[in-house]
């Protein structure tokens, strides 16, 4: 079965570094990117992804407009049958206590992985998962 | 000669009120009311009163009760209780609650309000430049967390984001990849750049003196113009600049270039991109010792509920482009040194257009 994973990231460079570090660790993986928080919300919302669910999603937190926490707020509203096809974690560069604290408080949220993601990181997360 | 202090003297005997004001109105501004209701009011109309005095036997509510409600609302005046031998006790209570400031014997003496006014007035200084001083550091405390807060995101973002990248390399063969990933770093490096550039400025906004000098608006954006000559030309906008200046203008002008650059490059980053005739339009009047500057663009605009929040520190209100939340916080810096105001009006998807008024200094 496919490995489905979505990026929600601002910065283009981690969102590459991300879909390359993901699909280097796991081939059958298939990596949906979003720069801007809020269409990917629309998208999980219309159930318009367009990736095999479920999905893990990796969430950055420091974006303008709709930050991480502004997105996790909005995606706790959503259905059940929509939420529990997304297991999700915060992907930051933040050291700040609040922010972290703050981040795990979320039921939605499964684990905080502090930024650069590497195969080792990805591998933690994932010990089920087969590394090719 | 500097404004006369602001006194109220609070009494129900009018004949006290009477003689207080002929005693003090040649040097101080001098408000008198036999009711306690009435000084309330004049407290909220006067918020500069320096010193009040009051009399401690006033009917449905004694002074030291009406200062201690006094002081809930008014702190920084100073208050003085106005009593006789028999209100010792209430005085002593008054003072140790630190309801009041000090206390004049009545019937009181001249030379003995002087005193106390003069007291007081030393004793307001001290506070309210306390109180100013407790205003800034707590400006520059809250303006520290910010900073803290913002060194985990964006000078610790693009650097995880290098990492990174160094960290995929060991992986990747293609060379087309391997030159996207490159464009993608400097990319990455220029916003740390930038946003190292910005609080530079932001610190020499805070520290630097002004230095003052005759700007010909002609010669400076001449000078600005080569910046933007690229840009204008790579994404096909127009760049048009129209000078009316016929008297000398006086001004700094390293806060002027950080006022335009940030301006000017803004109109050029937040261009939209799909559309056809894209303008930047820069003019400049300089009339009655006053230059007025409308920086134009025909970019996507400013959705109006953040507006009011573009020129906060470390604020964005676009995910367009990369920006560091620094340079129109940064420019609002400047003007608030030069004494100058800024507008803005924009429409989505159609424009914006900030305009700077600046005093000849």
């Amino acid at each position: 079965m496919d490995l489905s994973l979505i990026v929600i990231d601002e910065s283009d460079l981690d969102c590459f570094i991300a879909q390359k570090i993901i699909q280097h660790t796991y081939k059958n993986s298939v990596v949906k990117l979003y720069h801007n928080p809020q269409t990917a919300f629309d998208a999980i919302r219309a159930k318009s992804v367009g990736i095999s669910l479920p999905a893990i999603i990796f969430l950055d937190l420091q974006m303008p407009i709709m930050n991480g926490f502004a997105f996790l707020d909005a995606f706790e509203k959503l259905a059940d049958e929509i939420t529990r096809q997304y297991k999700i974690f915060i992907l930051s560069s933040t050291r700040n206590n609040s922010d972290i604290s703050k981040g795990l408080s979320y039921k939605t949220v499964s684990g905080i992985i502090e930024k650069p993601l590497t195969k080792e990181k990805l591998q933690d997360i994932m010990p089920q998962h087969e590394v090719q | 000669m500097a404004e006369k202090i602001k006194i109220l003297y609070v009494d129900d005997e009018p004949d006290n009120l009477i003689g207080f004001k002929a005693t003090l109105r040649m040097n101080y501004q001098v408000f008198v009311t036999d009711k306690i209701d009435e000084a309330f009011a004049i407290l909220d109309q006067h918020p500069d009163i320096r010193v009040v005095f009051c009399d401690q036997r006033m009917p449905g509510m004694s002074g030291a009760e009406f200062f201690e409600v006094m002081r809930q609302k008014h702190q920084l005046p100073v208050r003085i209780l106005l009593t006789g031998y028999s209100d010792a006790e209430a005085t002593i209570a008054a003072i140790n609650k630190g309801n009041i400031f000090r206390y004049v014997q009545k019937p009181w003496k001249e030379p003995d309000i002087l005193s106390a006014i003069d007291e007081a007035g030393k004793f307001y200084m001290a506070t309210s430049m306390l109180a100013v001083k407790n205003n800034e550091l707590q400006t520059a405390y809250d303006e520290l967390n910010k900073f803290a807060y913002s060194v985990s995101h964006d000078i610790r973002g693009p650097l995880t984001g290098i990492l990174g990248a160094i960290n995929v390399a060991h992986d990747i063969d293609d060379i087309d990849e391997m030159k996207e990933m490159l464009l993608l770093m400097e990319k990455s490096i220029s916003k740390l750049d930038s946003y190292i550039i910005n609080m530079h400025d932001y610190y020499s906004l805070q520290r630097g003196e002004l230095k003052i000098a005759e700007i010909s608006f002609e010669e400076f954006f001449n000078e600005l113009k080569p910046l933007y000559e690229v840009s204008a030309k790579v994404n096909d906008v127009e760049f048009d600049m129209s000078i009316t200046q016929t008297e000398t203008f006086r001004n700094d002008r390293d806060l002027l270039k950080l006022i335009f650059n940030n301006l000017l490059s803004n109109a050029f980053k937040y261009q939209d991109k799909r559309k056809i005739n894209k303008r930047v339009e820069v003019t400049v009047e300089v009339k009655n010792n006053t230059a007025t500057v409308c920086v134009k663009d025909t970019g996507v605009g400013i959705l109006g509920n953040h507006i009011g929040e573009i020129f906060n520190l470390f604020y964005r209100a676009n995910s367009q482009e990369v920006g560091s939340g620094f340079g129109l916080y940064n420019v609002k810096g400047a003007l608030l040194k030069l004494n100058g105001q800024i507008e803005v009006n924009s429409v989505m998807d159609q424009g914006t257009t900030f305009k700077v008024t600046i005093p000849s200094l």
